[in-house]
């Protein structure tokens, strides 16, 4: 919420300036940003009571002396004769309506009002809708402004299934559907309580006779409807977020008065139907049991001295909670007041011991088994759980999109997928692992839940000189971990969007099923995490080049090596021997080197992988004795 | 083909890699292991009973809105939001003096650039006679300073969480001089200890929870946090 710093000042005796202010409301807990002489607050949930200039300086009182001031209508007002019923008090427990006439329009606002708009850079709409705009800012209220004129007949509120079109003030057509609270009269929908009123009794700029509504909602009554409309609104956000219930006549008063600052009202008459007094919130004042929350020690007078700045009454032994202060229930929030007062950062840490008792076995297994496949090569991934794909899967409500409406059953197309994306990205040896929970739902209903293990594998073996240029099949994966050729079944590539031909060969095993597969798992080894600055990846596609030398002396296939895996080009990524033979009847020894290069910026041309190549044979060359044949610059 | 020779080449054997979200989970669950935290499991589907109305979230609550809680089967189910309903089960199963971690996925109905549907989270309560919120201050410290340096700064401000009064959210100063946040804390709600059989005039309780992939994109220096879940291998094989 946007707070201009000349209207807060206005509610203290102080003068503080707006970084003071700042940094008192970060204390309090409102995260806060300074934009030129505006304070861009962001309130938690269950602060709606400082939503406004009044409620916020409420809870500011406890470090300045604070000043109402507003002035409000004082004289007697003359009843109000309507036509209303109330059908769902459980709803609104208390509601008051104020009739006003005036001579003109003003053509003109006072400072306070024009500044509003203003500063804010809002736009005007007509005379009493400014006002109401303007009295939320200030005191935290709703009310909505009718046209009595357009007005013809009872006005009920009614929340119940309602199911039929609606029209904006702001022109937006919507079909209501399912439980709502709304306004109706003539056996129109007139207002959708707590969001936005109708267009056909809507205020206009000659609009002289108004019917204002003032109201106090539920805030359980009105939650999500902005949201399933779409018309949010200042006035939605801060019903769910609740208003005080007892401060309708306040502000009513308050809007005679700005009315009457600018124009002769020459009608003026109020009433009120209060099904519910609010309920009068006491909490025993007990400083000890505060001290023992937070702590730190807490002084009686404090104590007292802070609450009753911020609005709380103590009398005798009890502490009256403001109407205002829904989130304020038990001890336990009158100690976050105190916390928030002597400020978090000034309560002194205190240390304590925790007896330790032995932990759970089944996630020590968890952990091992990753351990275990990593050290073979693999590599673990985590995907997202949702698919398009219902095989007796948990339907979700309300999906991100029709392509996630369900959870998925098996690992198996994830892993494929993720098996896809690397292909693509020029891998030729992949071999991916992933442990998750999968669900389902079985006859009856009910969701069954398992822990799977999955693996995928396809291309070569491994990068290095032994398995390049093996495969990896069903064979592989049964004889590294000892399991039966039978839990092997390969996928076919029919279907998937690949050229390559490369067999793919997957596990799904159920994870309590592993025990006997895994059996020496207590002896993995399980490497320390090495927090090492991670290296941005590319997304252009890498080239791969292979260097094959002919030589003759041993000694130089570790200066080969020396200096073709440690090279350092600016797209050089990766190295390895894919390639050795040693035919010592010929005295020659052939040793292939394949190289990867990729650029974060762009894709690399033959030229630029050349010139790194380049660089590359010409310092392995000048070991002497090597040679590339066939390779010519 | 190799022959027998003397010298060979390195076989450059590579070992893979365990997930660093996994890796980072295990890395906070350890720290709280060896502060006596005990590491519990729980479901992921939960029931709005477990994962909201026990913890005080009331209906009320914007968290429990359709457009913030994966609901299932016509709201029988809620993929849960946090790791918390794991922590109200170890509550009903057990008498304190407790303390409970627990780790693992949740999930969220957003999908944007910062936002994910499914994160990780670890959590931790320590239920006793006299817990207090200096205590709790006490402890964020240790855990704060055994993921970072000692010589971090950190600061407390307060927040709101319905199971949690008073509640904190804790930031640390990046080396940039910006605040981030990376966890909330707080002294248990006594309605939840009272929903989980707990007399809350004789024990009281802290509470806290990190985000898995925040403490890894800080370890990392990740910038982008869809980077975890792509499954790309010049991303994955970086974590050994």
């Amino acid at each position: 919420m946007k707070i201009a710093y000349s209207n807060l000042i206005n509610f203290f005796e102080e003068h503080p300036t707006i970084e003071e202010i700042s940094n008192h409301l970060f204390q309090l807990g409102h995260e806060n940003e300074i934009v030129g002489d505006i304070l861009d607050i962001e309130f938690t949930p269950n602060r709606g009571d400082c939503l406004s200039l009044l409620g916020l300086a409420r809870d500011l009182g406890v470090f300045y002396n604070v000043i109402e001031p507003q002035n409000y209508y004082e004289d007697y007002i003359a009843p109000l004769d309507i036509n209303f019923k109330n059908h769902s008090p459980e709803d609104c427990p208390n509601i008051s309506f104020l009739r006003i006439e005036v001579d003109e329009i003003p053509k003109k606002y006072k400072s306070y009002l024009e500044d509003y708009f203003s500063v804010f850079k809002l736009n005007k709409n007509n005379f009493f809708t400014d006002i109401s705009n303007y009295i939320a800012y200030e005191m935290g209220q709703p009310t909505h402004c009718y046209d009595i004129s357009n007005i013809n007949g009872d006005i009920e509120f009614i929340s119940d299934d309602i199911n039929e079109d609606f029209e904006t003030l702001l022109d937006k057509k919507i079909t209501l559907s399912g439980k709502n609270c709304i306004f109706r009269s003539n056996n129109e929908v007139i207002n959708l309580a707590g969001i936005m009123g109708g267009k056909s009794t809507a205020c206009k700029k000659n609009t002289t006779n108004v019917l204002i509504e003032c109201a106090y909602f539920k805030p359980e009554s009105i939650i999500g409807k902005a949201q399933k409309y779409n018309l949010h609104s200042d006035a939605s956000y801060k019903f769910e977020r609740g208003v005080d219930p007892s401060m309708q006549e306040q502000v009513l008063r308050r809007f005679i008065k700005i009315v009457s600052d600018h124009t002769n009202i020459k009608v003026v008459e109020y009433t009120n139907f209060l099904s519910k007094e609010p309920p009068l919130k006491k909490i025993k004042f007990d400083s000890q049991k505060i001290q023992n929350i937070i702590g730190t020690q807490v002084q009686d007078k404090i104590y007292r001295d802070s609450l009753t700045k911020i609005g709380f009454e103590i009398k005798e032994n009890e502490i009256i909670v403001p109407t205002f202060r829904h989130d304020v229930v038990h001890q336990n929030d009158l100690s976050e007041e105190m916390a928030r007062i002597i400020g978090y950062d000034n309560i002194k840490p205190v240390s304590f011991k925790i007896n330790k008792i032995k932990s759970s076995k089944n996630i020590d297994k968890e952990n091992l088994l990753r351990y275990f496949f990593a050290s073979k090569g693999f590599n673990e991934v985590i995907n997202m759980p949702f698919t398009s794909r219902n095989i007796s899967s948990l339907r979700i409500d309300n999906p991100l999109d029709s392509n996630r409406g369900f959870l998925r059953t098996t690992l198996e197309q994830s892993l494929i997928e993720n098996l896809l994306y690397n292909e693509k990205r020029q891998k030729e040896s992949i071999k991916l692992f992933e442990i998750s929970d999968i669900y389902s739902i079985n006859k009856d209903g009910r969701v069954e839940v398992d822990k799977y293990l999955g693996v995928v594998v396809s291309g070569r073996v491994g990068n290095n000189y032994k398995e390049f240029s093996l495969k990896l099949d069903s064979q592989y994966l049964v004889e590294l971990f000892k399991i039966d050729k039978s839990e092997v079944f390969e996928v076919s590539r029919d279907g998937l969007d690949t050229k390559i031909k490369n067999k793919i060969f997957m596990v799904l095993l159920k994870f309590n099923e592993l025990n006997e597969k895994f059996d020496k798992l207590e002896n993995q080894e399980i490497q320390k995490i090495n927090f090492k600055k991670y290296d941005q990846i590319s997304d252009f596609p890498s080239s791969t080049r292979d260097l094959s030398f002919v030589l003759s002396d041993e000694i130089k296939i570790k200066k080969l090596e020396d200096i073709i895996l440690n090279f350092k080009t600016d797209n050089l990524i990766s190295a390895f021997v894919f390639d050795f033979y040693n035919n010592k009847k010929n005295n020659q020894i052939k040793i292939g080197f394949r190289l990867t290069f990729n650029s974060k910026n762009k894709t690399l041309t033959v030229d630029d992988v050349d010139s790194e190549i380049d660089y590359i044979v010409k310092s392995c060359m000048e070991i002497g004795g090597v040679e590339i044949p066939g390779y010519t610059k | 083909m190799s022959e027998d020779t003397g010298i060979y080449p390195k076989l450059n054997f590579e070992f893979g890699t365990v997930h660093p979200i996994n890796q980072t989970k295990k890395y906070i669950l350890d720290i709280l292991s060896s502060i006596g935290f005990n590491n519990i499991s729980g479901p992921e589907i939960e029931t709005e009973e477990y994962n909201f109305d026990m913890l005080n979230i009331k209906k009320t609550h914007p968290a429990r809105q359709m457009h913030d809680t994966f609901y299932a089967e016509d709201k029988k189910y809620v993929l849960r939001t946090h790791t918390s309903p794991v922590q109200i089960r170890a509550m009903l199963n057990n008498k304190p003096p407790m303390s409970f971690a627990s780790g693992g996925k949740v999930f969220r109905k957003d999908d944007d650039a910062t936002h994910l549907p499914m994160f990780h989270q670890v959590e931790g309560i320590h239920i006793d006679e006299n817990v207090n919120f200096a205590q709790l201050k006490s402890l964020i410290f240790q855990i704060i300073y055994e993921i970072f340096n000692d010589d971090i700064e950190v600061r407390f401000r307060p927040s709101y969480f319905p199971f949690t009064e008073p509640s904190a959210e804790v930031d640390i100063l990046s080396k940039e001089g910006k605040w981030l946040e990376i966890l909330g804390c707080g002294i248990i709600n006594p309605v939840v200890l009272e929903n989980c059989n707990i007399d809350s005039k004789k024990y009281s309780g802290l509470a806290f929870g990190l985000g898995v992939e925040r403490i890894a994109m800080l370890k990392y220096e990740v910038v982008d946090i869809r980077d975890f879940y792509k499954s790309n291998l010049d991303f994955l094989k970086q974590f050994k």
